[in-house]
């Protein structure tokens, strides 16, 4: 499959598009802290970290299946994901965004100081398993999974808390533990793209997820618009395209960046597709489109397009 | 008379050096429509929030069905049966109505992230069951032809309505409304006493909190009145309109202005 992309598409570009998708996975997972429950998380960069390293270190060491590794990636950043959210019951908005800015920072000074992480050498030697069409597949079912769990008691509950959490406990929501879930979920989401991440690069080092990292999965999901699955993907897929495109202005790459990203968000301040639902859209927009096309066919008095 | 449905205890809420609740007793019998009324700052809200478990009462007790729910978390007190509405609206803005109305029938369901995701049958009945219920407390209080738009696009009257159809869903025994009638013109008000009395009727206790004393006095069995978190005198609406210090302490007040 891989060998058949491979006549049609450049390297380069098969490598962007599986970057694309792996940081996809991510930002979903924060999409359902952030997004959905309303729990602000600056430290999402360290669940990728937690699942890249524990799915390297699995591999590596135990040699375990490659997707045995990814998933273990995933329920390692999960268990630290549970850590987090109990701060949660407490701590609320900034407050809760600072502690988890907290945790990040010390998650990245463990991985740099403990020997078998290869500490600030980072970790090399780990096997390319990531393929474009499984990081591909993995973002399809992410995307999937979470549709699946928004329409539901489940996905409702998290909801409510991020819309009024006294209003959610009285209608028999139990606050802290749909906000520990959702630390949980989030972060297992951002476990296997670690694990994906790992098995991409081929190495580790703890710089790569410190906070410029969590802010950059941050501004995927805000700027895509906070709570909304396809500007989640939009935002990811634009921001990661970004500094590729921007290649050709040389140093001045990460200043267009930047002021492409104050441009978007003056002109979408609820993100780019913040508060666009998009079923009725599309339904409108495929009515328009019949509406146009019937005088061309009748009168003729339309330009061909 | 039996066992209440509801019973204070020597509730006493204190912040800081303020007493807002002070040694409070009452006893809601089932199938009743109770008031407690009283002058602003008297008190009414905070017990509500005792009862639901947003406050953690400072002395006495609470039992609901003679079981003591005294500094419970509010989503088990909202699990064994008490429903509330809130004197400052408190709706999932940004939600459809029909939402709102469902994230209230939460108790109705178990359904978790397993469910969420595999959607086994008994997991799409319960979605059924849920959307039914909805459906049913949303047509009660009239609103059901507006729940696919936004709660926060709702009138104010609706708004409480909406409020009320959330609390209901859940199939309460009382349902606790916090100053329903607030802000509602004279039709709306009309329609809000006849809608608590269809819902009594279903043999839901009511317990609310009114400034609005023409409410109270038509809707209310009984009315407790509440000044300065003691409590003055409890008794039929008639009673507590003769009684001296009620006129003294709130209706007086209200003359005088």
């Amino acid at each position: 499959m891989e060998e058949l992309l491979r006549q049609y598409m450049n390297l380069y570009y098969i490598q962007v598009l599986t970057l694309i998708c792996i940081m996809m996975i991510a930002a979903l997972g924060l999409h359902l802290i952030t997004g959905v429950t309303g729990q602000l998380s600056f430290g999402h960069a360290a669940f990728v970290g937690i699942g890249a390293y524990a799915a390297a270190l699995s591999n590596i060491h135990w040699g375990l299946p490659f997707l045995i590794c990814v998933l273990l990636g995933g329920l390692a950043a999960a268990l630290a994901g549970v850590l987090v959210g109990f701060p949660s019951m407490r701590l609320t908005g900034d407050y809760l965004g600072i502690a988890t800015l907290g945790f990040a920072e010390i998650v990245r000074v463990i991985l740099m100081n403990m020997d078998i992480t290869g500490g600030a050498r980072g970790l090399a030697g780990i096997p390319r398993e990531t393929t474009l069409v499984l990081a591909f597949v993995l973002a399809a079912v992410a995307i999937w999974t979470m549709y699946r769990i928004q329409d539901s008691r489940f996905g409702r509950a998290l909801v409510a808390i991020r819309e009024d959490d006294i209003a959610a406990e009285c209608n028999g929501i139990n606050g802290l533990w749909y906000k520990v879930s959702a630390f949980a979920i989030g972060s297992f989401f951002a476990g296997v793209a670690g694990g994906l991440y790992a098995h991409f690069l081929q190495y580790l080092n703890p710089s790569g997820f410190g906070f410029a990292k969590s802010f950059e999965i941050l501004t995927f999901v805000v700027l895509g618009g906070l709570g909304s699955i396809p500007g989640t993907v939009l935002g990811t897929t634009i921001l990661t395209l970004l500094p590729e495109v921007l290649r050709f202005s040389a140093e001045y790459r990460m200043m267009m960046y930047g002021l492409l990203m104050v441009i978007m968000m003056i002109f979408r301040p609820r993100g780019l597709l913040g508060g666009v639902d998009l079923l009725p859209l599309l339904k409108r927009m495929l009515y328009s489109l019949r509406k146009k096309q019937t005088p061309l066919n009748g009168d003729g008095n339309g330009r061909s397009v | 008379m039996s066992t209440p449905l509801l019973e204070l205890s020597g509730l006493t809420i204190r912040f800081g050096g303020l007493t807002a609740v002070d040694r409070l007793d009452m006893k809601i019998p089932v199938s009743n429509i109770r008031a407690l009324i009283g002058p602003n700052g008297a008190g009414k809200s905070t017990v509500f929030n005792a009862i639901t478990g947003i406050y953690r009462p400072t002395e006495g007790r609470i039992t609901f069905q003679g079981q003591d729910i005294t500094g419970k978390h509010p989503y088990r007190i909202s699990a064994l049966g008490i429903a509330r509405t809130f004197q400052n609206i408190r709706l999932y803005k940004t939600l459809s109505v029909l939402d709102n109305v469902r994230i209230g029938a939460h108790g109705i369901g178990r359904g978790g992230l397993f469910g969420a995701i595999v959607r086994p049958p008994g997991i799409k009945a319960e979605e059924r069951r849920i959307n039914e219920a909805s459906g049913d407390a949303l047509e009660l209080v009239g609103l059901l032809r507006k729940k696919d738009e936004r709660a926060d696009s709702l009138s104010y009257g609706e708004q409480r309505r909406l409020e009320i159809a959330r609390a209901l869903v859940s199939a309460p025994q009382i349902l606790l409304l916090d100053e329903p009638a607030a802000g509602m013109n004279p039709q709306e008000k009309e329609r809000l006493m006849l809608m608590i009395q269809q819902i009594a009727a279903r043999g839901v206790t009511i317990f609310l909190v009114e400034h609005d004393m023409k409410f109270v006095m038509d809707l209310a069995q009984q009315v407790t009145v509440l000044d300065h978190g003691r409590k003055i005198c409890t008794g039929t609406p008639d009673e507590v309109q003769s009684n001296l210090s009620v006129i003294e302490a709130y209706l007086g007040k209200e003359e005088a202005v």
